[in-house]
């Protein structure tokens, strides 16, 4: 029986009921004459307090609420990659279709198109014994993704009576039955999910496979695992959403689910026009193929944005139970956090810090544990993973602020974006002496198996010029830089080459926006080399003005720009120009 | 006066080479004083354009503001012209309403407002209040609502109602005044198209 | 909406700050527009923030000064805040609230259109990439304004914003097209002789017929001030989207329209955020600012550059920090360069255009501009920093290098930054002032051009 209420109180995104006895925690309604959809988040007596995902502009008390018996759920099965879905993943392009350029209220769609035909191949046979997270078949989604089928999650261990043989059918297509005990369950090319519930999982591993984003700070420096968790924490214009749309254009992942989550609606229509443009560089195909955007932007209904978090990350697991590398995105947590912040305020609970409610932190926690390199259950076995990265958008850029703080509990890769970085047109702004990784032991395997053996090594000692370098700034904030030795002037040069030459990453440089593995390590090795065969010149003699003048320092700093990913060649060409020139320098003096 | 012409030789000679400085100098201030004009002109002509410019500018401006502005003043005695066209056909309209014939029809109106004004308030224990013209009908037709009753005060309208709760708190003006009012940026509307103006 | 309407109450619960509390109310939804009665007759206009269990919380635009609780009434419309539109709007002056203040009648409405707007479909936008050419060299070079972006202006008290505004206004155009432009212009909270200068400007270059000012002025009612951009938005989109013009929006100043916000939200005794600004400041501007932009299939833009003063200069105060993080970049007015008398005082690396990118290069301005622009950004950052360090150890401890991008420092200010107000630069002339700057430097200090560029237009002096 669903219960039928009647509001007795508006106020903004949040509605009060009564005559709502019958409702469940989290159950989806539909609100007032004009059926708006919302979501029962808490219930005192007869009395449902609802949040409303639209606009709540004109409803009035006395209006009906009706209860749909479905807590909060999406609905997965092909058709879901290329998708723009607002937070309660309703697609964008179908609403534009029911009203126009603005959007409207009270509309209803399915999020695929349930009459599409796929082609299935069926990979289980009548009598099989099957239980949830099996897959029955497998159909295209897109070029790049072969969608498997699965039986849902909570479904019982039972026999398949019946199975499609192959060929193509739409999503309302019964494909399955199985049957136990004389009860027949039927099953489609989809199932639900309710979002706030974690799909379930067999097992967890340690992750330890990084996740190539092909930028080069992020990849050397402060990596991230695949099943990792980030945070990239930065006040505004540090340029957090062009880092994040990199990380989303370039990861080596499957499947990429980007949350804009109350940010610019103009940053979700960039990214619509420019990824099926852009070609995923280890297949070829274009990058929206691979891609579902959850898009609730600043502008739209604030509950709405705090549904979008966990609409994504369902969607984000399902491909992964399918035994997929999935990165999700999420721009921005803090403005998911405000989104708390104002239902709890109308709730009128009990504010902490800054008026966010006492349980931000183990919201945040839920979420992020939500990330993981797993076993999935079902058969055949699956390994998949779900690397979750989320934006921070500190207020006045402070990191101290609850948001940051609570998110730095509960996540391993730290990049901390720095105003004074950005100011000087230092991209991206990543803070290289705040920034931390909790992968880099783990991951530096698969360096020096797959890229080299030395590459723990030679990161370090790059690293330690830049940690050398911040200590002798000090110096010569106070004396000047001619107060340093040569040698300690070398690790200024080499430091700001270090900045220029590899930190510093032009995402819209067609040859720097993604720099590979291998090359990430080449350029490391010539700076290094640089700072190295420098120390010894200067022992030799050679003053920091020879060093200074060498003309290679030009094509150093512009290798990242000039040398395609498939011209590596063209770097040790580089090397050996700049040994023949260290050897010219060392000489001179010799000779003198 | 070997000494005297030597003298002189050397007062001739100084005179000399101050005639040649001076000379010189002439010479020297002839050209600096031609370099200077040459100088010069360019930056007189430089100012004199810019004088001409800006005053061109100024002009321009001028002219732009001018243009503008008398654009502009067309435009809004239109619209003027336009508003007394439309005040003039509605307060002949409502002196139309206000003496149409009380009879007949009219009743139904009356129904009609306080149908609805009480089915606005949710009540019909309800004071009505009209003017003395639209009294008797009111009278007439208040027997069927229950609890309604009319008040000896006379309102000042066109015609029409306007009904109170019993606890005075909720008030409901359904007169014709009030329902004028509330459509007149719509007749106004049809009116301006009427006139062809639109907008 | 349509809403049956028109019910007076006259039970009035509570009056506080900008608030009346309305009791035994049964028939008001949330957000409907109300009119309050005071006992000696006047109206002022509100609107339902909060409906329910009898009771109705009206904000009252024109504030409560004068209200009492007996002899009040309060009328529910039916209806939300709507504006009429048409075409007769330009050249015409409303107060903040939309309703005429030049003397004319109303306007006869095409349409009449709720205030609040809809969101755009992010889906339905088209990416903005149209460059407008302001003919100042700083803006068009460094921090390039497209159709359909949201730039604000962050300044601070007394600075030279709004000559810069009203010269963007005046000289704003789109090369090689010649659309039907229009400009919006809301004055929040002003002072008389700030909103008459705009109205002087637009009105020496004949500029007033095609633009609609709304103005609440610094004597205005406060609490109005929540609607004045609101409807100067919502004229926009009409010009915008239903007769295809390109509009320009400057709103000054945002501060006081936030401020109006805090009083709102401090009377409903709401858990503050920061300093004490409510903690739906964020979402509150994000349904101002996001409704700049570009729809497809149609013709017009909004583009909006609002004004806002940071308090004590200060750029991680709330509202230029929310501002920051919806708009498409910023505009930073600095101090230090305002008191050296440079016009237009613009820090330059405190500024960005987010959408800069797209809209320059090949086919708009020039293939090299991104790449000489980040140079310039680059070397006027180590400009500073050897400034800073010269103010330390002197010009003997500075090196060579050093010295020259002192140099760049001045040329810069001098001859880019600095240009009189009515001094319209083309595109290729601020072009040209970058790469004089550029020249100044060896080339082996020129990281961020290719060599190609470097061989086209480094001229070594």
């Amino acid at each position: 029986m669903a219960a039928q209420g009647r509001i007795v109180w508006v106020s903004g995104p949040a509605v009060r009921a009564d005559g709502m006895s019958e409702a469940k925690m989290y159950e989806t309604v539909t609100v007032g004459n004009a059926k708006l959809i919302g979501e029962v988040i808490r219930l005192t007596g007869d009395v449902a307090f609802i949040q409303v995902y639209e606009s709540t502009s004109g409803l009035k008390p006395g209006e009906p609420v009706i209860g749909t018996g479905n807590p909060l759920s999406v609905l997965l099965g092909p058709g879901i990659i290329g998708q723009l879905y607002d937070g309660i993943q309703r697609p964008l392009r179908e609403l534009s279709k029911a009203s126009g350029s603005f959007i409207g209220r009270g509309i209803t769609t399915t999020p695929v198109d349930m009459t599409k035909k796929y082609h299935f191949v069926p990979t289980v046979s009548v009598g099989d014994e099957v239980t949830g997270g099996d897959i029955l078949g497998t159909v295209k989604e897109t070029d790049l993704i072969d969608h498997s089928i699965m039986i849902p999650p909570d479904h019982p261990s039972r026999k398949i009576s019946n199975i499609v043989s192959e060929g193509d059918y739409n999503l309302e297509t019964e494909i399955a039955t199985t049957e136990k005990d004389g009860q027949t369950t039927s099953l489609k090319m989809y199932h639900r999910w309710p979002v706030r519930k974690p799909r379930p999982i067999k097992s967890r591993y340690d992750p330890i496979v990084p996740l190539i984003t092909g930028q080069r700070v992020i990849d050397t420096f402060f990596p991230i695992a695949k099943g990792g968790t980030a945070s990239i924490p930065g006040a505004f214009g540090t340029g957090k959403t062009v880092t994040l749309h990199q990380i989303a254009k370039w990861a080596d992942a499957q499947v990429v689910v980007y949350i804009g989550c109350g940010e610019r609606g103009n940053e979700m229509t960039e990214v619509l026009v420019e990824f099926p443009l852009l070609k995923d560089p280890r297949s070829g195909k274009p990058l929206m193929d691979r891609t579902v955007l959850v898009a609730n932007t600043s502008n739209m209904p604030v509950a709405a944005r705090e549904a979008s978090i966990y609409t994504g990350v369902t969607i984000a697991e399902y491909y992964r139970d399918m035994g997929m590398d999935v990165v999700l995105v999420a721009d921005s947590t803090s403005r998911w956090a405000e989104a708390l912040r104002e239902m709890s305020g109308r709730l009128e609970e009990m504010p902490a810090e800054e008026g966010y409610p006492s349980y931000l932190a183990s919201r945040l926690a839920e979420f992020y544990e939500r990330a993981g390199r797993v076993r999935t259950i079902g058969s055949p076995d699956r390994d998949g993973s779900v690397t979750l990265i989320g934006a921070v958008s500190p207020s006045g850029g402070d990191f101290t602020e609850p948001v940051t703080t609570h998110t730095m509990r509960f996540i391993k890769t730290f990049w901390a974006l720095d105003a004074k970085l950005a100011y000087s047109r230092h991209y991206p702004s990543i803070n290289w002496m705040n920034s931390y990784s909790g992968y880099l032991a783990d991951i530096a395997k698969w360096w020096e198996a797959n890229v080299r053996k030395d590459w723990l090594s030679v990161r370090s000692e790059a690293y330690g010029i830049l940690q050398r370098e911040d200590t002798l700034k000090e110096i010569v904030r106070l004396l000047g830089p001619e107060a340093l030795p040569d040698e300690e002037k070398l690790i200024l040069e080499v430091a700001r080459m270090i900045k220029i030459g590899f930190l510093q990453q032009n995402s819209f440089d067609d040859v720097d926006t993604f720099c590979s593995p291998e090359k990430q390590f080449k350029l490391m090795k010539l700076l290094v080399d640089f700072y190295n065969r420098g120390q010894q010149a200067i022992k030799e003699g050679a003053t920091i003005s020879d060093i200074r003048a060498m003309p290679i320092i030009g094509s150093v700093l512009k290798a990242r720009m000039d040398v395609k990913d498939n011209e590596i060649p063209k770097l040790d060409q580089i090397d050996n120009d700049m040994q023949e020139q260290f050897k010219k320098i060392v000489g001179v003096k010799v000779t003198n | 006066m070997a000494s005297n012409s030597s003298l002189e030789q050397a007062i001739d000679k100084i005179l000399k080479k101050t005639e040649k400085e001076i000379l010189l100098d002439l010479k020297n201030s002839g050209s600096d004083s031609k370099q200077t004009l040459d100088d010069s002109l360019p930056k007189l002509e430089q100012e004199y354009d810019k004088i001409i410019s800006d005053g061109n500018k100024e002009a321009d401006k001028i002219e732009k503001q001018i243009i503008g502005s008398s654009d502009l003043d067309v435009r809004n005695k239109k619209l003027l012209l336009l508003e007394e066209g439309v005040d003039k056909v509605f307060s002949k309209a409502l002196d139309q309403i206000a003496n149409t014939d009380r009879s007949g029809d009219y009743s139904n109106l009356i129904k009609t407002l306080l149908d609805e004004a009480t089915k606005i308030l949710g009540t019909t224990e309800v004071t009505v209040f009209t003017n003395t013209k639209d009294k008797d009908v009111v009278k007439s037709i208040l027997s069927k609502y229950s609890g309604a009753k009319l008040s000896s005060e006379t309102i000042d309208c066109l015609g029409g109602v306007i009904i109170k709760s019993k606890d005075g708190t909720m008030t409901f003006d359904n007169t014709i005044d009030a329902r004028i009012e509330r459509f007149k940026p719509l007749i106004r509307k049809e009116i301006a198209s009427t006139f062809g103006v639109g907008n | 909406m349509t809403l049956e309407g028109g019910v007076q109450y006259s039970k009035i619960a509570e009056i506080k700050g900008p608030l009346v509390v309305v009791d035994d109310v049964d028939n008001a939804a949330f957000d409907e527009l109300v009119e309050i009665e005071t006992s000696q007759g006047e109206k002022r206009l509100g609107k339902v923030l909060e409906v329910g269990n009898g009771k109705a919380i009206v904000q009252v635009f024109e504030g409560t000064t004068g209200l009492s609780i007996a002899g009040t009434k309060a009328k529910f419309l039916g209806k939300v805040m709507e504006m009429p539109v048409s075409k007769a709007v330009l050249g015409r002056v409303f107060d903040g609230l939309g309703r005429p203040k030049d003397g004319l009648p109303d306007p006869i409405a095409d349409k009449f259109v709720d205030i609040n707007g809809e969101p755009m479909n992010p889906e339905q936008r088209e990416y903005p990439k149209d460059f407008i050419q302001t003919g100042i060299s700083v803006i068009d070079g460094l921090m390039t304004l497209v159709r359909g972006q949201k730039l604000p202006i962050f300044s601070g008290s007394g600075m030279s914003h709004n000559l810069l505004a009203a010269q963007i206004a005046r000289q704003a155009s789109v090369v090689g097209k010649q659309d039907d432009f229009a400009v919006v212009f809301a004055a929040i909270g002003v002072q008389y002789s700030e909103a008459e200068y705009f109205r002087r400007s637009l009105e020496e270059s004949g500029a007033l017929k095609r633009s609609v000012l709304f103005l609440n002025t610094a004597d205005d009612p406060a609490i109005e001030r929540i609607i004045t951009p609101r409807v100067a938005l919502t004229v926009a989109e009409y010009l915008a989207f239903d007769l295809g013009m390109h509009v320009l929006v400057i709103m000054t100043d945002m501060t006081n329209y936030c401020e109006a916000l805090r009083e709102i939200s401090a009377a409903r005794e709401e858990v503050p955020g920061r300093k004490g600004y409510p903690g739906y400041l964020y979402t509150d501007l994000s349904t101002i600012y996001e409704r700049a932009g570009k729809l497809r299939g149609r013709k017009g833009s909004v583009t909006q550059v609002p004004i806002l003063s940071m308090p004590s200069d200060d750029i991680t105060h709330p509202i230029p920090d929310l501002t920051g993080y919806i708009t498409e970049g910023q505009i930073v007015i600095g101090r230090d360069l305002f008191r050296q008398g440079i016009y237009p005082p613009i820090n330059i690396l405190m500024s960005l255009s987010r959408l800069m990118k797209d809209g320059i290069g090949e086919g708009s301005t020039r293939a090299d501009h991104s790449e000489v622009a980040n140079q310039v950004y680059d070397a006027y950052s180590r400009a500073q920093e050897v400034r800073a360090l010269a103010g330390i150890v002197g010009k003997s401890g500075l090196t060579e290098i050093d010295l020259k991008y002192m140099d760049v420092g001045d040329v810069f200010e001098k001859e880019f930054l600095t240009q009189a107000i009515d001094e319209n630069r083309t595109i290729e002339e601020t072009l040209g002032i970058l790469w004089k700057i550029v020249s100044k430097l060896p080339k082996n200090e020129i990281t961020k051009i290719k060599d190609k560029y470097i061989d086209q237009y480094y001229k070594e002096e």
